[in-house]
Order: C-alpha cells, then sequence, then structure tokens
C-alpha cells in the first residue's frame, strides 16, 4: 500500500512534469517581477537571475528560451537552476514568458528579454553595514562570486578582540583587479592599514607629523608600487528634517603618495584652501586624477560654524595632475572640470581601463555622495573632453560608488533607488556607442533578498579571482599586530 | 528527633518546592509587567526562514532564536512569565529526574533557576545595553539543551557508539548552544564517569568529552566571525561594555558548575540524614534568597519603564499622573529626585495633551542619576520616541539605526522606523519595516493599520499620532547634531529661530521651551507669537506667571497691559516674601523651606531649580 501511494505520488510529479504551456489569453503587458530583471543585458557567467512575479494570480508558469534551450519554471518565485541557467546563457539570448492564470484561465503576457553578453569579472567585494550614523558594530567585508550566490567575509569587525563597535574596517582596494595585493583600513582598536601583498601581510600607520590624518580613500598606481591616498578629517550630522538622512563631509583633505618600497609618505596636494580628495590613476599611471573643493577663505569658513553648516558650499572640482612614476616628479595641476561654476560638485572619479572614459558622481555639494539622493553617475570622454549624465543608469535616487571591471565592458554601482535608504549593488553594460545597458541589481538566490536584507552595501569592487587570505588569518594579524610606522619625504617636482 | 523524623523533614520541604515557580510568576506577572514588555520590545522575531537562515553564521545562533521565540510572549507580560516559569521549572525537575537526586535535596536542582532568575532581574538598566539576542530565556534553554545532551548521550552504552554519539551530538551541540552545548557534554561525560561504568570506559568517556570541548569552538572558527577567545562562552548573553563582560557571565558560569555537580548527586545518599537536612534548608534558602537579593529594586527606573510605556502606547494622560504619584509616595524622602527621562516624558505629554501651560511647573523637577553599573545615555531609552513626538523625525532615525546597529532590530525601532518612513511618504521603506512586522505574532495587526497610511498624505494628517507630529514638522531642514545629548538637542531646536510657516502647535511647544530656558528676551519674543497663532482665551497660567515675574523685573510697562490673574499676583508676593525670609538656598535646601503651592510656580523654577544636568 504504501509503495503503491509513492509510486502514484511519483507518477502524478512526472505528469505534472510534462504539462505543455497553457493556452489562453495573450495580455500586452509585461508582468510585473521583482526585481526588475525586463530587458536587461547580463554578463554571459552571471548567476541566475531569480526573480518574483508580482502580478497576483492563483498560478504562474514561467518558461525560459533561449535557441533550442527551453527551462519550464512553475510558481511564483522564479529560481533558475543554475546549471540550467548556464545552458541558456550558453545558448544565446533569452526570452522570457510569464503565463498567469487567474479567475478567467490562463493569460500569456508580453515576453521580455534578457541579453547575453560578455564576461563579467566573478568577484565583487563590498563592505556590509546596517544603515547607521556613528556606530558601527556590525561591519563586515565581503566578497561575493556573482557567477552562483556564493560570498564569504573577509574580514568582520566581530573578530576583533575587543568590542565590535571599537574597530571600524573600511576602503578596501585591489592591485588591477587581483588580489594578490590588497588593502584595507582598520580604525580604532588595533587600527592601522592592513596590506596582503604577495603573500605577506603588514599593518602599518600612515599619519605621520607632517599629514592630516591616517590614510583614507586609496587608489593604486597601475604599474609602480605606489598608493596615492586622500588624507581626510571626515565628520557627520543628521538632517533634522530630511529623506537625506545624514550629511557626511570634511573639515580638512590633502592627497598623499604612499611608496611601498620605500615605505614612505610624500605630500601630493595639501593646499590650505582647498579640499583634495578621491585620487584615481590613469591606466599607464602617468596621470592622477582627484577633486578638490576650494574654499575663499578658511578663517571665514570655520567661523561660521564649521564644515557641518557650511557643507553645502563645498563644491568639488575635478582636476588631473601629471606625474612621471619614475622619479616620483609631479607636474601641475590642470582643473579638468569646473562642477563648481556649473553649482553641482563632483566626486569619485573612475577612470575605464582604457583610459578612455572617466565615471564620476555629479551632485549639488559635498563629497558623499550616497547621503544625497539627487546625486547621480556621470561619464566623461577623456578623448573628447565631453561628458553627460548616465540617464540610461541614473534613478531619482543616489547612485554613487562605481567601479570599472577588468574589461571595461561592465561597471558595478551602488545605489538607492529601491528605498532611498539601504544602497543596492547594480551592473551595466558598456555597449560599444558608449551608452549602458538597462542597469540591475546583482542576482540573489531568494528573489526578495534585497527587500529582506537590513544591511547597506558599500565600495563594491571587481576582482578576477578570489581573495587568497582567509578571514581567520587576517584576524589573527590584525588583532596582534601593532600598525609599523611609515617616514615622510619630500614632494618632488611641480 | 529520631532518623525516620529527621527523614521526613527534607521530603517536606520538598513538597513545597510547588511554591516557588508559584511565587515567581506572581511577581514578575503583577510586578514587573513594564521590566517584561520592555525585554521584548527590545527584541523582535519573525516567522520567516530568511530571517532564521541569518541565526546560522554562528554557534549558539539556533539556540538565540529559540529564545527569541519565547521572548515574543512577554508581550502579555503574565503569558511570557509563565512560559519563562514553566521552562525554569522544568530545568529544576528534569535535573531531578535525569539524576535520579533523592528528593530529599531537591531543592538544589532549585539553584541554577534561581540564578536565573537573579541574573534576568537584577539587569535594572543593563536592559538597555544588551546586545545579545534572546538573552532573557537564553540561559534557561541553555540548560535544557544540556540537559537533553545528556539524555541523548546515555542512549549510546556500547563504548564506540558512545564516542561517536559524543563526538558528532558534541559538535552539533555547539553549533546549536555553544556553550550549553560544552556544558551538556562535560556533564554526560561527568554523569558516564560516576556510573558502574568500568574504569577504561570512564576515562574514555572523560578523554573524548573533554577533546570535544577543546575542539569543536577551534573548528568552528574557521568558518563564522567571531573573537577566538569568546569561542567557549559562546551562548552567554553579553552586552555592549564587553570589557566588563566577565562579570556578567560568571553568575552563568557558577549555574552550570552547579549543572556539572548535578551528576555526583549519588553520592549524597551515604550521607547522614542531618547533612541532608542541612543540604535541603540551605539550598531552599539560596532558592529564595539569591533572586530576592539581587531583584533590582528602584522605584525611578519602575516608573520610567511605565512612563515609556504610556508614551509608545499614546496614552499621554498617564504619564504625568505616573509621575505624580511617585512624588507623593516619595513625599518624606528629601533625597529623592526624578531622573531627566521622567522630566522630559512629562513634559512631552503635557504638550500633547495641551497641559504645558498649566501644569508644566506642577511637578518636581530633577536630575537624579540612574541606578546603574554602566552609563545609559538618555537617546538610549527615548531618543527615538523624543525624535518622533517633537517633529524631528532626523532624530528619530537616527537612534532607531543606531540602536539597530548596537542591538539588533526590535519591535520597536522598526515601529518607528516605519513611521518616519511614513511620514516622509517613502512608500518602499515603510513597506519593508511593516513587512518584517507583519510576520510577527503580536505587531502584524499594527503594520496591518498602517500600510493604508503609506503614501495618503489626507489620511496620516488625520492619524494618531501622525496628526500631532505633522505641524511640528513646519520648519525648514537643518543639518544638526545631538551629540551633546537629546534634552539639549530639542531645547537648541525649539529655541532656535522661528520657524516662517509656524503653526499653533509649534509655537506652543517653543514657547515651553522658552519658559524652561530662563530667558527673558527669548521668552517675550516666544509669547508674542504664542498669543498671536494661538489666540487664548485665557492665557495660561505658568505663562502667566513667567510674564509677571519678567514685567516686574524690567519693569517694561506690560504689567498693566496684560491679564493677570489675581492668583498670580498672590502667588508671586507670597513667593517673595517666603523666599526673602529664606534668601538663596541650593535647589535641594529650598526644596524642603518651600511649601508645595510655592514650590509649584515658576518663580520657584526660576530662583530655584538650577544646575541641572539635562543629557
Amino acid at each position: 500500500m504504501k509503495k503503491s501511494i509513492q509510486y502514484l505520488t511519483l507518477l502524478l510529479c512526472l505528469t505534472a512534469s510534462c504539462t505543455g504551456i497553457p493556452d489562453g489569453a495573450v495580455s500586452d503587458a509585461t508582468p510585473s517581477i521583482y526585481p526588475d530583471f525586463t530587458d536587461i543585458t547580463v554578463p554571459s557567467n552571471i548567476a541566475s537571475p531569480n526573480f518574483m512575479i508580482e502580478d497576483d494570480a492563483d498560478k504562474y508558469i514561467t518558461l525560459l528560451k533561449s535557441g533550442d534551450t527551453q527551462v519550464r519554471i512553475s510558481g511564483r518565485k522564479v529560481c533558475i537552476p543554475l546549471r540550467k541557467w548556464r545552458r541558456l546563457t550558453s545558448s544565446g539570448n533569452i526570452s522570457i514568458t510569464v503565463y498567469e492564470k487567474k479567475d478567467n484561465g490562463w493569460i500569456k503576457m508580453k515576453p521580455f528579454n534578457m541579453d547575453v553578453a560578455s564576461e563579467i569579472d566573478s568577484y565583487v567585494t563590498y563592505r556590509l553595514i546596517p544603515p547607521s550614523f556613528q556606530t558601527y558594530d556590525r561591519l563586515s567585508i565581503n566578497q561575493r562570486d556573482i557567477t552562483n550566490f556564493k560570498e564569504k567575509v573577509i574580514y568582520a569587525n566581530s573578530m576583533a578582540a575587543a568590542n565590535a563597535s571599537d574597530q571600524c574596517i573600511n576602503c578596501h582596494s585591489f592591485y588591477n583587479w587581483r588580489t594578490d595585493r590588497m588593502q584595507f583600513h582598520i580604525r580604532q582598536y588595533n587600527g592601522g592599514t592592513f596590506y596582503y601583498m604577495d603573500g605577506k601581510l603588514s599593518k602599518l600607520n600612515l599619519k605621520t607629523d607632517s599629514t592630516i590624518s591616517a590614510a583614507v580613500y586609496p587608489s593604486w598606481h597601475p604599474t609602480h608600487d605606489y598608493i596615492a591616498y586622500s588624507n581626510n578629517m571626515t565628520f557627520q550630522n543628521i538632517h533634522t528634517n530630511h529623506t537625506d538622512r545624514m550629511e557626511a563631509f570634511d573639515e580638512e583633505s590633502d592627497l598623499v603618495l604612499y611608496d611601498i618600497r620605500n615605505n614612505a609618505v610624500s605630500i601630493i596636494e595639501n593646499e590650505n584652501d582647498e579640499f583634495e580628495c578621491h585620487p584615481n590613476w590613469t591606466p599607464d599611471g602617468k596621470t592622477l586624477f582627484y577633486v578638490s573643493a576650494h574654499v575663499d577663505d578658511p578663517d571665514w569658513f570655520y567661523s561660521i560654524g564649521g564644515a557641518s553648516r557650511r557643507n553645502d558650499l563645498l563644491k568639488y572640482n575635478l582636476y588631473s595632475k601629471s606625474f612621471n612614476p619614475e622619479d616620483k616628479t609631479w607636474g601641475k595641476t590642470v582643473l579638468y572640470y569646473d562642477a563648481a561654476a556649473a553649482d553641482s560638485s563632483l566626486t569619485w572619479p573612475r577612470v575605464s581601463p582604457d583610459g578612455t572614459k572617466l565615471l564620476a558622481c555629479l551632485s549639488s555639494h559635498g563629497v558623499f555622495p550616497p547621503y544625497q539622493s539627487e546625486a547621480d553617475l556621470v561619464m566623461f570622454d577623456l578623448k573628447k573632453g565631453t561628458w553627460r549624465y548616465l540617464d540610461e543608469v541614473n534613478s531619482d535616487l543616489a547612485e554613487s560608488y562605481h567601479s570599472w571591471s577588468s574589461s571595461g565592458h561592465w561597471i558595478v554601482f551602488s545605489t538607492r533607488r529601491e528605498d532611498g535608504t539601504y544602497t543596492r549593488l547594480y551592473l551595466s553594460y558598456l555597449k560599444d556607442d558608449g551608452c549602458f545597458t538597462k542597469p540591475f541589481p546583482i542576482p540573489q538566490k531568494d528573489p526578495e533578498f534585497s527587500r529582506k536584507f537590513m544591511y547597506s552595501y558599500n565600495v563594491p569592487e571587481f576582482t578576477i579571482e578570489p581573495i587568497k587570505v582567509s578571514a581567520r588569518v587576517i584576524s589573527s594579524f590584525v588583532n596582534s599586530t601593532d600598525a609599523a610606522p611609515v617616514s615622510f619625504e619630500q614632494k618632488r617636482g611641480e | 528527633m529520631n532518623q525516620k523524623e529527621e527523614n521526613k523533614i527534607p521530603v517536606l520541604i520538598s513538597k513545597t518546592r510547588w511554591i516557588l515557580p508559584i511565587a515567581v510568576w506572581a511577581i514578575l506577572s503583577f510586578c514587573t509587567p513594564q521590566f517584561l514588555q520592555k525585554v521584548e520590545e527590545r527584541s523582535f522575531f519573525e516567522f520567516d526562514l530568511f530571517w532564521f537562515c541569518g541565526f546560522l553564521d554562528k554557534p549558539s545562533g539556533i539556540l538565540s532564536w529559540c529564545s527569541l521565540f519565547f521572548t515574543q510572549f512577554l508581550y502579555i507580560p503574565w503569558l511570557g512569565a509563565l512560559v519563562w516559569v514553566l521552562l525554569l521549572t522544568l530545568s529544576a525537575e528534569l535535573t531531578r529526574i535525569v539524576f535520579r537526586m533523592p528528593s530529599q535535596i531537591s531543592f538544589c536542582t532549585y539553584i541554577p533557576a534561581a540564578i536565573f532568575i537573579a541574573y534576568n532581574m537584577s539587569m535594572g538598566y543593563m536592559i538597555y545595553l544588551m546586545n545579545h539576542p534572546g538573552f532573557f530565556f537564553l540561559p534557561v534553554l541553555g540548560y535544557l539543551w544540556a540537559l537533553l545532551t545528556v539524555i541523548a548521550l546515555r542512549k549510546a552504552e556500547k563504548p564506540v557508539t558512545s564516542i561517536v554519539f559524543t563526538v558528532i551530538w558534541g559538535f552539533a551541540g555547539y553549533y546549536v548552544a555553544g556553550f550549553y552545548g560544552l556544558a551538556g557534554i562535560a556533564a554526560a561525560a561527568i554523569d558516564k564517569a560516576v556510573s558502574k561504568n568500568k574504569y577504561r570506559g570512564r576515562m574514555l568517556s572523560l578523554a573524548v568529552a573533554a577533546a570535544v570541548v577543546i575542539l569543536a569552538p577551534i573548528l568552528f572558527l574557521g568558518t563564522t566571525t567571531y573573537y577566538l577567545s569568546t569561542a567557549w562562552t559562546i551562548g552567554i548573553p553579553d552586552h555592549v561594555h564587553s570589557v566588563s563582560l566577565e562579570r556578567l557571565q560568571l553568575p552563568i558560569i557558577i549555574a552550570f558548575l552547579f549543572f556539572l555537580l548535578a551528576p555526583l548527586s549519588g553520592m549524597l545518599e551515604k550521607m547522614a540524614s542531618k547533612s541532608i537536612v542541612y543540604i535541603q534548608c540551605t539550598a531552599l534558602t539560596a532558592a529564595i534568597a539569591i533572586p530576592a537579593i539581587s531583584w533590582y529594586r528602584d522605584s525611578n527606573f519602575k516608573t520610567e519603564l511605565k512612563m515609556i510605556q504610556a508614551a509608545e502606547n499614546l496614552e499621554w494622560e498617564n504619564i504625568p499622573a505616573l509621575l505624580n504619584r511617585l512624588s507623593t509616595e516619595k513625599e518624606n524622602d528629601s533625597s529623592w529626585q526624578p531622573t531627566r527621562v521622567m522630566v522630559v516624558l512629562k513634559d512631552l505629554a503635557l504638550i500633547k495633551t495641551g497641559q504645558e501651560g498649566n501644569r508644566a511647573f506642577d511637578f518636581e523637577d530633577g536630575d537624579k542619576d540612574q541606578k546603574r553599573r554602566w552609563d545609559v545615555q538618555m537617546s538610549m531609552q527615548i531618543g527615538w520616541i523624543m525624535g518622533f513626538h517633537y517633529g524631528i523625525p532626523g532624530l528619530c532615525q537616527r537612534w532607531c539605526y543606531e540602536e539597530s546597529m548596537l542591538f539588533g532590530w526590535s519591535n520597536t525601532t522598526l515601529k518607528y522606523n516605519a513611521m518616519t518612513s511614513i511620514l516622509f511618504g517613502n512608500t518602499e521603506l515603510a513597506n519593508k519595516y511593516l513587512n518584517k512586522l507583519g510576520h510577527t505574532l503580536f505587531y502584524n495587526k499594527w503594520a496591518k493599520k498602517q500600510r493604508p497610511l503609506c503614501n495618503d498624505r489626507n489620511l496620516i494628517e488625520k492619524t494618531a499620532p501622525y496628526d500631532q507630529i505633522l505641524p511640528l514638522m513646519c520648519y525648514d531642514d537643518l543639518i544638526s547634531s545631538d551629540q551633546e545629548g537629546c534634552e539639549i538637542f530639542l531645547k537648541r531646536h525649539f529655541n532656535g529661530p522661528s520657524p516662517q510657516n509656524s503653526t499653533p502647535l509649534y509655537d506652543r511647544v517653543s514657547l515651553l521651551f522658552a519658559i524652561k530656558s530662563k530667558d527673558p528676551t527669548l521668552f517675550w519674543t516666544r509669547f508674542f507669537l504664542y498669543l498671536d497663532s494661538n489666540n487664548p482665551e485665557k492665557i495660561d497660567r505658568y505663562y502667566q506667571e513667567a510674564a509677571y515675574l519678567y514685567s516686574n523685573l524690567e519693569n517694561n510697562g506690560l504689567l498693566e497691559a496684560l491679564p493677570f490673574d489675581d492668583q498670580v499676583k498672590k502667588l508671586y508676593d507670597s513667593f517673595k516674601a517666603t523666599s526673602s525670609k529664606i534668601g538663596p538656598k541650593s535647589m535641594n535646601e529650598a526644596r524642603n523651606l518651600f511649601p508645595a503651592n510655592l514650590r509649584h510656580t515658576f518663580f520657584y523654577y526660576y530662583y530655584y531649580v538650577n544646575n541641572l544636568n539635562v543629557f
């Protein structure tokens, strides 16, 4: 009897899976799905873009077709098995049709497409942090393999010996999309800058008597053993009555160069009336882009209540500065884009791997666009000297930190488009015509992940390989080693 | 007394042991319901697989999840207390049964339960610092897991099966219950060692258990993200001041030392009956004395909890009444003062009920220190309440997010974050929080009620509490900081420039803050704004008193122009007469020298309520 029931159940299951695609009315509306993966371009090696159908219906069938490959999934949550997804992407562009069963029978919704483009770097490293103001008890730097759903912790402040609230971690960065050289900062408890270089671990204190702070925003020199950093005195305050919850601002900032071989820091820019920030090298390593806000009268600026009150006056312009990596000499500074003249502020310049484009953030003021809902991505054509808003990528809410993939075909960027508070990571493909395709979130195993996840993503950075050192090794090193000092040397050239 | 009678005494005492849980339940339910509710409000449990998976990333996460499941029942304090007491009783009775302890020493098994009660009920302000999910139920559930381990490992009698089972259960148990899993393995090994097994078997049990206890935390370290030194104690509740953690963990460790001794109880059978009587009596005394002595008693803390509860439930009328009741109780205690939390909540409640002008100085003022071991900022107690109800959503969000970062999401912070998102018209964000609350047992109805408000401005304007908050949001956004403290921030906010589109409610609140600042210039500005926008039929008593005092001091000609009540003039004369007799005095001295009717005037506040610490 028991066996008969088992056979019957098996038979029913097999029959059910053989059921054909239902006939019924045809709708000219595309189904409402979450996340919005309709008509996007995906990398051929991305994890399956699982989604949930938002339309109300009794039953759902989703048919994914690519060439001769066809995958049929029942239910509201469309979770595509990874192996089947691989078969689909390898067959070319994918057409997706959703069938919804309502009171009056099955309705075939208007199909939508997913075009398949070139591969993307497999790994994205980011910091996870719940939205907060001053506390940071639950921080971790994680690496996600975006070709599947595996994620691992690189380091979490819960691994510190003292309470997590005593240790902040930030600004992870990699050398040329590889992981044999990486760094991130640790603030307060056991503070210093952590380096993993060619199998060796070290921790340095990059604050010297001649610099205003420890190192902050990094940019690895692409050909030589240098890292450009900004030094920042950063503060943050709250908005009393605004959907943008807070403002982060610098009360002082400079640029420095860390020479890895000589273990020495030198000044790049430290003008009193300029707040320099966000350095980024061109791929040949001969030019450094950075942003800087000019303050006419620093004394006046501080006399009226400090930067918190006058942050709206800080407008960052884009500058470039030539550099000879062989002898570490600097050339003249050139104003590349006068954002202040357009009453706006340009931040986070990132030059594309081929050196022809520069992606940046444009907002009304200040240096911290994630907190400004109007912040948008803009792209400069470095050959033509033109720029444009990336309307095809931007939303009504904040777009901020962004990174190029090693091929320069893909970008990952942070955005608060979903709810204005929780930062999510979106991908977009740069077509040959210089336009980006519709952005989409990094796929998750559970389509509802983003709605349920109570952490924000910061500083997404692509790498082509996984990080080679384990969290436990980093933790024991970070928490048992004092930060070694660096020397200070004079700037050369100019 | 012969030996037979002597033997009867401990048995008789043992029969009374059922009284203990009933008494504890009654005390918890009727004397400390606010504390239990506070535990529940600061926790969160939702029926959601995604959320559950978040607990799987470290040992003892599953036990924390179970603890949170039980914690939600504290929403109805008597029910939650009943569940807790039943679990405690089960832990004690099961210990007796599992270790076949004679009923003559039955109260010994109640000592760990007594320690758990003492641990939770001695917390007081510490409750605001506990950042371990499900800390309230965690020790007792851990204890039950440890007992289950002993029971399970007894089933494996053959040496090989026993070793395999110990290893598997040990590692699994550590993952499920952390410290408690290890304690269970240790107790099971002791249990086997004292059983009638052969010497080799005993030694083997102990060696395998020791290996599991040492190795399990080390092996799990590779897969998790916590600090090495906490690996063996993971699962014991902790708090944000981890430097002092060891002290906090000690009671739980002591309770488990008793547990580890339980397998040795068979040795007591050979003891003289007199000693048994002595042990039973001592255990009974300990079971009662441990919680009784350590129970946190502080009438200010208790009243604060009640006042906060009333504010959460928008029962504004109750808040001044609670403060009044306590003042009356403490009438003869010259050292008594309210805490700042009580004072600011009282002011907020008076504003919400429109009584601030007639009752603001009707209460004792003060800045009594919290009776606590670690500092608890006012913002961590009521930051979001103040921010939300004073129409400063940024402040409310700040403290909701800081709280969630430090202690994890709680029902309270989710509620307030949902409400501020609704105020801002951010439907997606409001839904994020409402969805979470919608999956709970006790807040789903509240969440359901809020959903129609998302994106419906008209409905928000007509619905409490939003109807009283929107008029306070008439000011231009400011970038500001509350690092100095919540009360100072509010003062600065309302004493700042008056908004161009000021509302009558905003003017009322500003006037209260102005009068409390003792700044005549600010008072007059706010006073005339208040008269202009509120157009009161009769000026409230305390505003008359302030105007009368300042007019007298400034001789500005307003004495004749403003309609002062005779009562105000008489009180002023009477105050002046008393004051000239008493002379300058400190706040505490003056309190005992002035009669109540003069103490509860603005004149008294102006001259004698000084140097208060505001936070």
